[in-house]
């Protein structure tokens, strides 16, 4: 797609996304659902940047998710420190250890910068729950049960009163997504193309791929977990389930829906899938398993998401105006 | 200690031949048509609940009759997942990605299917052979033994198939050079096919040995698919010779860790022999990039 028309999409699903509180906002577990989808929206963009922009196959997206949340959580509890300051120290402290992640795999390729990243991932959950976590305080197994809800000027934000919740994570979401639009946009995002493209060709042309590589993994891991900090301080608790394979999946089935590489497309995918997720739950535990299907049969039948579909529809009008 | 050290080392052999059969068949698929699968592990428990199913019939009630039958089950199933899921994508330009996301939906469909048909309750498989062999302090068991020579055969019987089988030579021509096998008229598709299937059928029969140890729950191919996925890393993915070597060396490691700091850091270890091999040598200790 090009630039003006990304613009304009993204512009038009915030402006839908903005009044939707005007319809749900009485009801709580609606608007419960919304806040979810627009933190998942992040989290699945950035996914999508690093990985359907990039080129690399990241899979430690969680994994940045869950070390933002805790480390949000234990700060904001340990020192004092106001949640609306201790969610931008857990982004720094998350795009540190993205850093650290994207080293070794600036040398890998392909599925073994999949396993690396998903290594992280693997160990998280032993490392949280065992001597060293316990130590910085996650609370082992248990998790942290209480966190300090969010204030902003001695405003207190509940997540029993949603609407001002929904509109400062909505805040939130769209100056990430604009970022990430920013970079697609500027001459990083060509960066990306050509490196993705033709790794050896650009670099031959002057493309550094160790600084666009660090590059995309500090940010995304940044965004990633400064969201990670907002989702610890609305939901007030934290546990190692959140590593289980389920939501993994999920981030998987936004992005599949929205189409990878096809950036608004993650946050469509990203309400869809929330919402979706969430009628299917009375299903119990024949709910997964028709997710599951669900992505195989997407992938076959719509391998650019959502977002290929209208762009199906527009260039075949487009081609019917000019002929 | 000396004789633990002696039960340590066993275990590790025994392990690692399990993990060698079920990586060989992971960097397998790589090597020929560099497809990552991630359903490899609920392929693991497949092996095992069907071994479950015909356990629980009278007439099959043996391991010769349960491994006869299982196998061909799950080369056929192997054959037509590739031939549904797989084949399909192969044509576009992001199929890599492509094949890890819809293996990643199949291993959440199968995963909970087990769930949902079995119960999440454990299950396990009878001994192959009861009894222990004993010297002294020394204790072996029968079970461990057979598992070791189930492996073993199995890996050998895998290199006499690639070394001298038509098949087998169409599977290393493919993926030694995909565009000249084709043009010398091997079915490119169908060696596809095949490999998917016969690493089905290999990681099958790598749940339905070590099931008989450790037990079959619908989530426990996870490990597995880690485990395996870190073998074929370490012995250089795509590179049959170096994951037989790393999944020994892993199976080692694993036993050595598991004893001396305790079961919680075989992981963590494991992880750590990983990155630094990688550090050193990006492509692993025997593959080549390409």
């Amino acid at each position: 797609m090009e630039n003006k028309r990304i613009t304009i999409f993204l512009a038009v699903i915030w402006g839908v996304v903005a009044i939707l509180p005007v319809f749900f906002g009485s009801t709580n577990f609606i608007m419960h659902i919304l806040i979810m989808c627009l933190i998942w929206s992040v989290v699945a963009s950035c996914w999508d940047l690093i990985m359907g922009f990039a080129g690399i196959f990241s899979f430690g997206q969680v994994a940045f998710f869950v070390i933002g949340a805790y480390s949000s959580a234990i700060i904001s509890a340990r020192f004092g420190v106001p949640p609306i300051f201790s969610v931008f120290i857990a982004g720094i402290i998350t795009a540190g250890i993205g850093i650290l992640v994207g080293l070794p795999c600036l040398k890998l390729k392909g599925a073994y910068i999949a396993l690396v990243t998903f290594a992280v991932h693997m160990i998280l959950e032993p490392v949280l729950k065992g001597d060293i976590g316990r130590a910085l305080g996650t609370g082992g197994s248990r998790g942290i049960l209480t966190i300090v809800p969010m204030n902003i000027f001695g405003y207190t934000f509940t997540s029993s009163d949603p609407i001002p919740y929904f509109y400062l994570l909505f805040l939130v979401a769209v100056i990430c997504s604009v970022i990430i639009l920013m970079v697609i946009k500027s001459h990083w995002g060509t960066a990306f193309l050509a490196l993705k493209d033709a790794e050896d060709f650009a670099s031959c042309l002057g493309v550094s791929a160790f600084k666009y590589k660090l590059m995309v993994f500090a940010l995304t891991s940044f965004l990633t977990g400064m969201i990670g900090g907002f989702y610890a301080h609305y939901v007030g608790m934290l546990s190692t389930r959140m590593l289980g394979i389920d939501l993994f999946v999920t981030l998987m089935v936004i992005l599949v829906i929205g189409g990878v590489g096809k950036f608004p497309g993650a946050i469509i995918g990203a309400f869809i899938t929330i919402a979706l997720n969430e009628m299917l739950s009375p299903l119990g535990s024949y709910r997964p398993i028709i997710l599951g299907a669900m992505v195989v049969i997407l992938v076959l039948v719509l391998p650019d998401g959502v977002t290929g579909l209208f762009e199906k529809i527009f260039s075949t009008k487009k081609r019917g105006l000019t002929h | 200690m000396f004789i633990e050290i002696i039960d340590v080392i066993i275990s590790g052999l025994i392990n690692g031949s399990v993990y060698a059969l079920m990586a060989v068949g992971l960097t397998l698929i790589y090597g020929v048509s560099k497809a990552f699968n991630f359903a490899y592990g609920s392929f693991y428990s497949l092996g095992g609940y069907i071994a479950f199913l015909l356990f629980s019939i009278p007439f099959f009630n043996n391991y010769f009759v349960v491994l006869c039958l299982a196998a061909p089950v799950l080369l056929i199933f192997g054959f037509f997942i590739e031939k549904l899921l797989v084949a399909p994508l192969r044509k576009r330009d992001d199929w890599e990605v492509k094949v890890m996301m819809i293996t990643l939906g199949l291993a959440l469909f199968l995963d909970n299917s087990y769930q949902v048909v079995f119960g999440a309750r454990m299950k396990s498989l009878p001994s192959m052979l009861e009894g222990n062999f004993e010297m002294g302090e020394f204790i072996l068991s029968y079970q461990d033994v057979m598992i070791f020579i189930f492996s073993i055969g199995g890996i050998l019987l895998f290199r006499w198939f690639l070394n001298n089988t038509r098949t087998g030579m169409s599977v290393r021509a493919v993926a030694q050079n995909p565009a000249g096998a084709q043009i010398v008229g091997i079915p490119k598709d169908f060696v596809f096919a095949a490999t998917f299937a016969i690493s089905t059928v290999m990681v099958g029969m790598g749940g339905i040995l070590l099931a008989q140890k450790y037990f079959i729950t619908p989530a426990g191919g996870w490990d597995i698919l880690v485990k395996a996925w870190v073998i074929t890393a370490f012995g250089g993915m795509g590179s049959i010779k170096g994951g037989l070597y790393a999944a020994f060396i892993v199976g080692m490691l694993e036993a050595f860790v598991g004893w001396y700091f305790g079961m919680t850091w075989t992981l963590i270890a494991l992880f750590a022999v990983l990155l630094t091999t990688l550090a050193v040598r990006p492509q692993g200790l025997m593959g080549k990039w390409g």
